[in-house]
């Protein structure tokens, strides 16, 4: 047998629903909030051009490295694929955003490096790393 | 005190708590994404395999390791020092000191020849070697060649403002 609720038992329902609604909502902003700090720009920026003077560091000449950048070709705003990496002399410097300059990592491999975006169907969303001895 | 009015003041206790709870998570989230990631330990450990594939390959010293000497080390094995120029660094990021060392079954190890030691780079990191974060990391690896000797390879990075 199904008793129907009274006044007060339909607002404490009400209450209930709302405070819930509200605490979900808020662990939803949080959860937001951090996913959107893990994935920034600048965080990336750091990422790229540490990683990348690693890998130079510890490349041999002659070598070709292809590096899925797929995150940082998607975060990039107004910034040319072909202009993400840029390297001078010894020093990587990883671009993402227009108005910002970078981030800079320097390697010691003393290499000629060149950089540049995949154009092949396997190497979308890939830059291309070729050293070659100085 | 009614029931609904105490309801309300915990409801107000849990919008503190909540308030608290963000603003614990917006800290660790700022302190631990504002923080550089810290490669240096990574960086020196890939020096130490550059110049160890300079000296020996195989495990055995390659021929050019009697003339390696700190006017040509960074030529032979392909190093340059130069650093991203934002902090004022200049080529005084690093130091390389390379010994060799005689391994005997019964005499141990011991310093083969004092003179034939290479040290490159800042001398002054050497004695600031791991005492903190703001201090220069190091790393020390040693391997053996088949010709019964032991090579210590203890290489320091600075770069603190882009690590730390």
């Amino acid at each position: 047998m199904i008793k129907r609720l009274d006044k007060r038992g339909e607002n404490v329902l009400t209450e209930n629903i709302i405070f819930i609604v509200l605490n979900l909502v808020f662990l939803a902003i949080l959860v937001l909030f951090l996913v959107s700090k893990m994935g920034d720009a600048a965080i990336l920026e750091e990422k790229y051009a540490k990683q990348i003077a690693m890998i130079i560091d510890s490349a041999k000449p002659v070598m070709e490295i292809h590096l899925d950048m797929e995150d940082a070709f998607d975060k990039k705003e107004g910034v040319d694929n072909n202009s993400m990496v840029l390297i001078d002399k010894n020093v990587v410097t990883v671009k993402l955003r227009e108005k910002s300059k970078g981030y800079s990592y320097s390697f010691f491999n003393n290499v000629d490096v060149s950089a540049y975006t995949g154009t092949a169907k396997e190497d979308i969303n890939k830059y291309i790393l070729m050293i070659d001895p100085k | 005190m009614n029931k609904r009015g105490t309801d309300k003041i915990i409801s107000v206790y849990w919008f503190v708590v909540l308030f608290i709870v963000a603003g614990g998570v917006v800290y660790m989230a700022a302190v631990f994404y504002g923080a550089p990631y810290d490669v240096r330990e990574v960086e020196a450990n890939i020096l130490i395999n550059q110049i160890a594939d300079c000296i020996a390959t195989g495990g055995k010293l390659n021929n050019n390791w009697n003339g390696l000497d700190e006017n040509n080390i960074f030529e032979r094995c392909h190093l340059t020092f130069g650093v991203e120029d934002e902090f004022g660094w200049k080529d005084d990021q690093h130091f390389v000191n390379v010994s060799v060392y005689g391994f005997d079954k019964d005499k141990g190890i011991w310093e083969i020849d004092k003179d034939k030691k290479i040290f490159v780079g800042n001398s002054d990191l050497e004695t600031t070697c791991n005492l903190g974060k703001t201090m220069p990391k190091c790393v020390e690896r040693s391997f053996y060649v088949s010709d019964g000797e032991v090579i210590k390879i203890k290489v320091g990075i600075k770069k603190v403002n882009k690590n730390v």
